[in-house]
């Protein structure tokens, strides 16, 4: 019972649509002009600030209205048919409502855009009340450096962490033990199978010490690997 | 289903950030200029002594407070277009401003001050004739609306009618104006051609007729118009003016009955006079005697560029001492508007001319003089290796000069109070930067005033008048020349044809400085019914203009014999196509070697059905940088680049909803071929199209399900390609494959055009003008018939955006953020130096300049690049090395003495 009720609503809702801009070819020689009213409100906001920039765009720019300096407005001229009504302000957004008015010009109603589904309804009041729903937004966020997002970045954390385990690891690990150093060794030579390859955070630093301390770079490179197997 | 989510949220991502605007790009490479138009009407606003304002209203329907210190807009209300939105009368009182629009059928008050709107009625129909305020007691409290038959008065709080009459004898009695003495009475005036004028006075109260009066004219001023000519000045008295024999006629309204009659006053000069030659006087008149007041003449010059006065409106002020001082507002022929204060200094100008742009272009700046030299040094010939070394040390000598100079000024400036520093723009100093972003706006206005406009801040660099424009003449602007070929200056020719003779006349100009070149252009004595240009250029790298007359014979411009000589040569490859919408044709033609012509090809649109709307070919500095499309699987898909492929757009000549239909005809224009075929049905217009690379997008208004919606059509050769080296229409044995896909648009749209890059390779946007006065870049990849319904692993591979029927319209997606621009009528869109940047210029009422990134900006550091980062990074580091350093040479020391 409750779908067939349905059923008939919407059935009732196409013809009601095919009359519309039917009649309204035949009433537009005739000269019957009717009106669209309503009020737009932006919350919180005087409506002295938005009005004078505002306008009532009925389908793109076939009928234009103004708002008045309370906010309400009324498009006069119009004749029946179906409509997209939008209040159009560089500022605010407000959502766009489709207002039937048939030939008699009596009965007309409001309800949502859907241009997918154009025969479903969702009744709006008429007059129409049409609420702002914020401030247009324009602009993309630029991003904006911080150091969670520096401290979060991967290479960071590439960096950071092995830093961590260098300085940890020693102090976890009871270097002391002689065992535990003889195992170290063997795996550092595991690393670096030829020792005969050159350094290459030894060559950047020779490059970076300049020529000055050239030779005293070197030779103090020299040093550390004797002193650090001494060791 | 995961899957699908992940992509769309990817998708989202992805385009979220195409084609934003960031908050602090605001005014930095873009500008707005508001306008309003021809002035029709216009009132100071004096009820407070301090009023800034002067209210104007004009013929483009549009009704503005101007500033009168700075000549800017302190709110501006733009109405329907057209004559249901026509500004007949603007009265002003005190806070309200009452207009009658639509020929008398709507009557709106305005808030001054807010600019908002008070009331607006509906009126009786009727031709409209005159309003104006009616008073009582010092106090006015109604307005009376005089139309052909009727006459009404309402009062001014709310709109509402107070009484209305019908006027005796409206058949015979052509009642022209109205009249209130603030007396309790009102007059209205109607005149009885060749015979006698008639007055009637109503009382406010009621409407009732108080008395009725005839009052016979002599002869002389029986042609006159009381609407034109005459004016109710001061407490009721009817002053005409008769230009023919230098006279005023005054009549007091208030008189007894009998005693009415008019009298006579010779004027050695009329109230406004000026003479031929610039300057241009003012001077003041006392209306109670006539006599001239002392001290009043105003001098000014006019600009020689400029057209004649044609309207002033005055705003008298009694100064300190008593004595009357006024500003004027001139408005010249070329709808310029001048403020002037009085001895003669110009406070504001505003070009109105520029509310209706008809075209443009954009034309590069030249080079500087060193940048010439430099230029100039590879061009000419090699003279010996020690002249080469000379000349590259000498042209690095300027480069270095040049430097100096400019780092000279810019300490000099930095010293300077900035509010003095000044970077105006001149014609002077006017060079082309880095990367060509920087152009000439060369537009072309109705009226027929030329401008240049820098494209950087938006100044006006040089303008033209041309006097005698037809009223209802179409523009072409083509650039012959560009300022590449640097001793020859640029040139472009503007081609201006009646369209009801269709007669033409050319006017060559140089686009940098405006001046009009001093090359003559060829006499047409015939009509022209095409006109292109061809890449051939002159010896002097002018590009050949090719028009055809009514009787199919070519003439060229310029027409020397060398051009003569390579039409000669390229004839047999030169085919062109003339349209004839009011016939339904379209044919193709072929040049021959003695410039005539012969007729290859004829398409018959028939003219019961349907009619040709638009015919859009590709413009022709398109670059195309990818052949074929990558696919999923690796294979290409090419596309089909013909460059002669024209878009017909027709629209059904049946309008009713069920049968009204939309097609869209894809013809070869050298071959006539027609490539493809398709019908919209239960569709109308208006239709925009865009048509570039191998596509062509379109949009229409779907009477059925009652939206907007656009469709693609995308044309593919197929998995290869016939001829890759070069198009030819007469040699493409395979017909293209076609995919054409459709999508519903939330909005009107007002006009599309589609972004252009130097080589093409940076994705395509459409830049859709909205009613609402946003302009949406909507990207391409959108409306690729490619979408699929159904995911599949090959179409993500492609980055291909699954099917939805609803384009969205994204306020981030505006390229003009919440700079709206009034009734967009065009898009011009032109290549920078740079790939990533498309310069873009949108006219309507205002004018608006940005750029736009489509693919970002790729080939240039971001702006919001982070240089401080880099460099403190690379400063730690630097200092980090330092430090570290320092610290193992002490820990070696250490270690060494252990």
């Amino acid at each position: 019972m409750h779908l067939w009720m349905l059923l008939m609503f919407l059935g009732w809702c196409f013809t009601e649509m095919e009359a519309g801009p039917g009649a309204a070819m035949s009433t537009q020689t005739n000269g019957d002009r009717f009106k669209i009213e309503g009020r737009a409100i932006v919350p919180g906001v005087k409506t002295q600030d938005w009005v004078s920039t505002a306008r009532v765009l009925v389908d793109g720019e076939e009928h234009v209205g103004f708002l008045r300096t309370d906010g309400s407005f009324a498009v006069n001229d119009v004749p029946s048919g179906s409509y997209v009504v939008e209040v159009v302000t560089p500022t605010y957004r407000f959502d766009p409502v489709r207002v039937d008015i048939t030939s008699k010009g009596k009965m007309r109603y409001a309800r949502l855009v859907n241009y997918i589904k154009t025969s479903e309804v969702i009744r709006q009041p008429y007059p129409l009340q049409i609420r702002s729903s914020g401030p247009h937004s324009y602009f993309m966020k630029r991003e904006t450096w911080g150091w969670t997002d520096f401290l979060m970045n991967p290479m960071v954390m590439m960096m950071v962490l092995p830093l961590l385990i260098i300085v940890l690891l020693p102090k976890v690990v009871n270097t002391n033990d002689p065992e535990m150093r003889k195992e170290m060794e063997q795996s550092m030579n595991m690393l670096n199978p030829n020792p005969e390859l050159p350094d290459v955070s030894e060559l950047m630093t020779k490059l970076f010490s300049g020529s000055k301390g050239s030779s005293k770079a070197g030779s103090s490179s020299k040093g550390t690997r004797p002193a650090a197997k001494r060791r | 289903m995961a899957k699908l989510i992940l992509l769309w949220l990817k998708c989202v991502i992805l385009y979220n950030a195409v084609g934003a605007v960031f908050e602090d790009q605001v005014g930095k490479f873009d500008w707005r200029q508001q306008y309003v138009g021809k002035v029709r009407f216009s009132h100071f606003d004096t009820h407070v002594q301090s009023s800034k304002k002067v209210l104007v209203a004009t013929e483009n329907n549009v009704f503005a407070a101007l500033n009168t210190r700075t000549g800017e807009l302190f709110w501006r209300h733009v109405d329907k277009s057209g004559p249901e939105g026509n500004i007949d009368a603007l009265l002003h009182h005190g806070q309200d401003a009452i207009l009658v629009v639509g020929n008398g059928r709507l009557l709106r008050s305005w808030d001054v001050n807010v600019g908002g709107l008070n009331w607006e009625i509906v009126l009786d129909s009727g031709s409209f004739q005159k309003a104006c305020l009616v008073g009582q007691q010092g106090t006015v409290k109604n307005v009376a609306v005089l139309k052909k038959n009727i006459i009404s008065l309402h009062y001014l709080s709310n709109g509402h009618q107070k009484w209305i009459e019908n006027l005796p004898e409206s058949e015979t009695v052509d009642y022209q104006t109205v009249y209130s003495g603030g007396n309790g009475e009102v007059y209205a005036l109607g005149i009885v051609p060749h015979s006698h004028v008639v007055i009637i006075a109503y009382s406010t109260d009621d409407g009732e007729i108080i008395k009725q009066v005839i009052l016979f004219i002599n002869d002389s001023i029986k042609k006159i118009h009381l609407l034109a000519s005459c004016a109710v000045i001061g407490q009721g008295v009817l002053i005409c003016v008769d230009s023919a024999t230098p006279s005023l006629y005054m009549c007091d309204l208030h008189l007894d009955t009998h005693d009415l009659q008019m009298t006579q006053i010779p004027l050695s000069c009329l109230l406004l006079y000026y003479t031929e030659l610039y300057p241009f006087f003012i001077n003041l008149f006392s209306a109670e005697t006539g006599r001239r007041l002392l001290d009043t003449t105003l001098i000014f010059v006019m600009d020689p560029n400029g057209g004649k006065p044609e309207k002033i409106y005055i705003q008298p002020f009694l100064k300190k001492d008593d004595s009357v001082g006024y500003r004027a507002m001139v408005q010249t022929e070329d709808h310029t508007l001048t403020f002037i204060q009085q001895p003669g200094r110009v406070m504001w100008t505003r070009e109105e001319a520029l509310s209706d742009v008809v075209t443009m272009e954009m034309v590069d700046l030249p080079l500087t003089g060193t940048q010439a030299e430099l230029e100039g040094e590879f061009g000419k010939k090699a003279d010996g290796l020690m002249s080469m070394v000379f000349k590259r040390l000498s042209s690095q000598l300027i480069l270095l000069q040049a430097w100096i100079a400019h780092l000279w000024k810019l300490f000099y400036d930095a010293r300077k109070p900035r509010s003095q520093v000044k970077n105006e723009v001149t014609i002077e100093n006017l060079s082309r930067d880095e990367f060509n972003l920087q152009k000439m706006m060369v537009m072309v206005t109705a009226s027929g005033k030329l401008f240049g406009i820098d494209s950087k801040t938006g100044s006006i660099l040089w303008r033209h008048y041309l006097e005698d424009v037809p009223s209802n003449a179409a523009f072409k602007l083509m650039v012959q020349r560009t300022t590449a070929h640097f001793p020859h200056p640029p040139q472009c020719t503007l081609l201006i044809k009646d369209q009801d003779t269709g007669l033409t006349t050319l006017h060559v100009f140089n686009p940098i400085f405006g001046k009009k070149s001093h090359v003559n252009p060829p006499a047409l004595p015939q009509p022209i019914l095409q006109s292109f240009l061809l890449p051939l250029m002159d010896q002097d790298y002018a590009k050949v203009l090719l028009l055809v007359d009514d009787q199919y014979k070519v003439s060229a411009f310029p027409s020397t014999k060398n051009v003569l000589q390579q039409l000669q040569e390229m004839a047999s490859s030169i085919f062109f196509y003339l349209v004839d919408s009011s016939q339904g044709r379209l044919s193709g033609y072929r040049l021959r070697t003695d410039l005539s012509t012969e007729q290859i090809w004829e398409v018959v649109i028939p003219m019961e059905i349907q009619r040709i709307v638009s015919v859009k070919g590709k413009r022709p500095n398109e670059h195309v940088h990818s052949q074929g499309r990558v696919m999923g699987d690796r294979s290409v898909l090419y596309k089909y680049l013909n460059p002669n492929l024209l878009a017909v757009v027709t629209e059904s000549t049946d309008t009713h909803q069920e049968r009204s239909f939309v097609g869209i005809i894809l013809i070869d224009g050298v071959t006539g071929r027609i490539i493809h075929e398709a019908v919209q049905r239960k569709a109308r217009g208006p239709v925009h199209v865009v048509h570039s690379e191998n596509w062509v997008v379109y949009e229409y208004w779907s009477t059925k399900s009652r939206r907007n919606e656009f469709s693609v059509i995308e044309l593919y050769e197929g998995m290869e390609l016939y001829n890759s080296t070069v198009f030819s229409s007469l040699d493409r044995p395979h017909a293209p494959q076609v995919l054409q896909q459709s999508y519903i648009f939330p909005s009107a749209i007002s006009t599309m055009e589609a972004t252009l890059t130097e080589k093409g390779i940076t994705s395509r946007h459409l830049l859709i003008g909205l009613p609402s006065g946003g302009i949406l870049s909507l990207p391409k990849m959108f409306l690729d018939p490619r979408r699929p319904e159904i995911v599949s692993e090959q179409s993500r591979e492609e980055n291909l955006i699954p099917y939805a029927p609803e384009l969205m319209i994204r306020t981030e997606w505006f390229i003009n953020y919440n700079q709206s621009i009034s009734r967009v009528r065009g898009i011009h869109t032109s290549p920078s130096g740079l790939e990533s940047t498309c310069l873009v210029v949108a006219y309507g009422l205002d004018i608006y300049q940005t750029r736009v990134y489509p693919s970002k900006q790729f080939d240039v550091l971001k702006d919001d690049y982070d240089y401080m980062l880099i460099s403190s990074v690379l400063l730690a580091l630097f200092f980090a090395t330092m430090i570290s350093k320092r610290l193992a040479e002490v820990k070696l020391l250490n270690r060494a003495w252990r």
